[in-house]
């Protein structure tokens, strides 16, 4: 049998606009979103606070009602339900368990709330101490559990009653380095295991390219770009998500010639280049290029920038080597170690990676 | 996959807080001279004179009020059972039991009726943005700059048959004579309410305050209806306030003494006018000595019931 399959997105965000406070003082959080998140996919909302990213999971969640626009769950318009009619949970920022409530009584009380048998909620919160991995504090207030402890009973709570879709608001925030690492791995198991549609808000744009199938990149009420974590951080398609993910090189160029959606740009008065994009020939445009996408070459080599060299940043896994182009610009290009060869004043050539260098818009 | 390391009950960061606590309450013990101003005030008005009223009702009145130095329990008896003036023959005293169980019903229903009045109210003083939040409970103690009695003394002008409600009522024709309240139950449980609905409020308004209001958006998220977040979520958390605002309306409530004096007239005595009238016209201090320690073992009775049965849930909030 060939099954067709369901290709119908688990959330459908169409056209919404949301603002807050009026007059003077509005503010628009969200600026005519559209996006779509597929089934059993680890979704992330990535941007600056204020961007509307949480605006955005709040819609989803119901807490906030949309001035226009639709949000679709499975197909079906969801935007006016109230949050105990929709089949989404949230793990909130600060968990928010109840604290007058054990830690299986915690988990029980979604399942509770629809009604559920007793036998079937008892053994839903056994399986869901066992994914989480916390049979033996079942017993426990939620005050004496560790910061850890009570994400993973958020996490539970809110799988147990198997939404469609989970929201999770920035679930790692509160987490010292070390257990959010932890925790990044963890989200990714349980979401392969449960095979639920994960929705993430994270202002961290290393947790987000570690966690996510694709990601949603926002800033000022809008979405920048949505893409694979690949496509985000290798090929950005505007300046804010270039700025915004990773170290990255923002240098200058000029269109000499144009043809079917390629061109010659001049890199820094220095280099040619035949790059994808679309501009007039004699406009400058904005060129991005990764540090670790940028080598040295030797000195006089043909398609090189030459550079002189400013200073030398070890941080542990590599070393940054700041130059400085002939137009002024600073470049950074990424070294493995520690031995960079090179100290301040010296002429250097970089060479580039062939496809490492990306057009931005505006 | 991770193990779950951080399970293990006493991470370093938990020794060194329990460290601390030992050392916080070291210095705890050596602040214990900071009590004394208050235990030597409440020594010498509250427990002296308490002891002064034990020894009273174990003796025998005196014929112009005060005591006669002989031991005797007829102040409890008389409490309880009325010995026939001519055969001797003892029954129960139903006039005593009757005014303290109908204090008790006044004062269980104005603290019931206070609840219901001050919980929206401190809710809704709770929900407001935190320097609004100062103006609301500043009205709430408003009533405190005003004696009980003068406010007593109004709502009775207020609710008597030729009173401003009354008038009102008549004047637009919706009744045509007066509806009687004043000198009946319903007054001086309206009075009550009304004496006592702050304490009610402010102990509420102090557990809801600290009511995260993310958990009511997290019982909503987990398919609670309203009417299940405030039964599951927002009462349990507030007990603590409920409790204690119950507490605060019922005891003085039973013990009222002004407001059924005024509003019931004399006639619907509650237990303070009963004491208050031994010490008084009736001259039996160590009846009314009696009746003041019952009442007291009546309370705290309640109150140690409370602590055996409530007090479980109060540890949170």
């Amino acid at each position: 049998m060939n099954q067709p399959q369901d290709t119908t997105p688990a959330i459908s965000v169409r056209s919404l606009v949301k603002t807050f406070g009026r007059g003077a003082e509005m503010i628009t959080a969200l600026n005519n979103v559209s996006v779509d998140i597929r089934q059993n996919e680890f979704f992330t909302l990535l941007g600056p606070s204020g961007c509307g990213k949480t605006t955005l999971l709040r819609l989803i969640a119901g807490f906030e009602l949309p001035d226009q626009g639709e949000v679709l769950l499975h197909g079906k318009e969801i935007a006016h339900l109230p949050p105990h009619k929709r089949p989404v949970n949230t793990v909130f920022q600060n968990y928010a368990l109840f604290p007058h409530l054990s830690v299986s009584r915690n988990i029980a009380f979604g399942l509770e709330m629809l009604g559920w048998d007793k036998a079937k909620v008892t053994a839903t919160v056994e399986r869901m101490l066992e994914l989480v991995k916390l049979e033996p504090l079942a017993n426990r207030m939620p005050d004496q559990l560790s910061g850890g402890q009570q994400q993973r009973v958020a996490l539970a709570r809110a799988l147990a009653p198997e939404p469609r879709v989970l929201l999770l608001d920035e679930p790692l925030a509160a987490l010292d380095l070390k257990l959010r690492k932890d925790m990044q791995l963890e989200l990714k198991r349980l979401q392969d295991e449960t095979g639920i549609t994960f929705v993430f808000v994270t202002h961290d744009q290393e947790e987000a390219l570690t966690m996510s199938d694709r990601i949603a990149v926002m800033s000022n009420g809008l979405i920048q770009q949505v893409g694979t974590p690949h496509d985000i951080y290798y090929a950005p398609e505007t300046r804010f998500v270039a700025d915004f993910i990773g170290d990255i090189n923002i240098i200058r160029g000029e269109v000499n010639s144009t043809s079917d959606g390629s061109m010659q740009v001049t890199l820094a008065g220095d280099l040619e280049m035949t790059l994808a994009g679309t501009a007039s020939v004699g406009q400058s445009v904005a060129v991005a290029i990764r540090p670790e996408r940028s080598h040295f070459a030797v000195v006089g080599a043909p398609e090189t920038l030459s550079a002189r060299v400013t200073d030398n940043v070890f941080f542990g896994a590599g070393t940054n080597i700041h130059l400085m182009l002939n137009n002024g610009q600073g470049f950074i290009v990424r070294i493995q170690g520690q031995e960079s060869g090179c100290k301040p004043g010296d002429t250097v050539a970089i060479a580039i990676e062939r496809d490492a260098a990306k057009v931005l818009d505006n | 996959m991770v193990a779950p390391a951080d399970i293990s009950p006493t991470s370093d960061s938990q020794k060194l807080a329990r460290a601390r606590q030992i050392d916080a309450r070291r210095k705890r013990n050596t602040r214990l001279y900071l009590l004394l101003p208050g235990l030597v005030i409440i020594g010498l008005f509250g427990l002296m004179p308490l002891s002064i009223t034990l020894v009273y009702s174990f003796l025998k009145p005196g014929s112009y009020g005060g005591v006669e130095w002989v031991f005797s329990l007829d102040a409890y008896v008389q409490f309880f059972v009325e010995r026939d003036i001519f055969d001797d023959t003892l029954s129960p005293n139903w006039a005593y039991i009757s005014i303290f169980s109908r204090s008790i019903g006044l004062s269980f229903g104005a603290t019931l009726g206070a609840l219901i009045l001050g919980f929206p109210t401190a809710y809704y003083i709770a929900s407001k943005p935190a320097h609004q939040r100062n103006f609301w409970l500043f009205l709430i103690t408003l009533p405190f700059w005003t004696n009980l009695l003068i406010r007593t003394y109004a709502m009775l002008i207020i609710i008597r048959d030729q009173g401003v409600i009354n008038l009102a009522l008549m004047n637009a024709g919706i009744i045509d004579k007066p509806i009687s309240i004043l000198y009946t139950d319903t007054a001086v449980f309206i009075g009550l309410i009304y004496s006592y609905l702050p304490f009610m409020v402010l102990p509420l308004y102090a557990s809801l305050e600290k009511l995260d209001l993310r958990l009511i958006e997290a019982a909503y998220d987990l398919y609670a209806s309203r009417f299940k977040v405030l039964t599951k979520i927002i009462l349990p958390l507030a007990k603590p306030g409920i409790v204690a605002g119950c507490i605060l309306v019922f005891i003085p409530g039973l013990g009222a003494y002004i407001t059924p004096e005024l509003l019931g007239g004399g006639k619907k005595l509650m237990i303070g006018n009963l004491i208050a009238i031994q010490f008084g016209s009736s001259r039996n201090w160590p009846f009314g000595s009696a009746a003041a320690l019952i009442l007291m073992a009546v309370v705290m009775l309640a109150l140690l019931l409370y602590v055996r049965h409530g007090a479980k849930g109060a540890r949170h909030g």
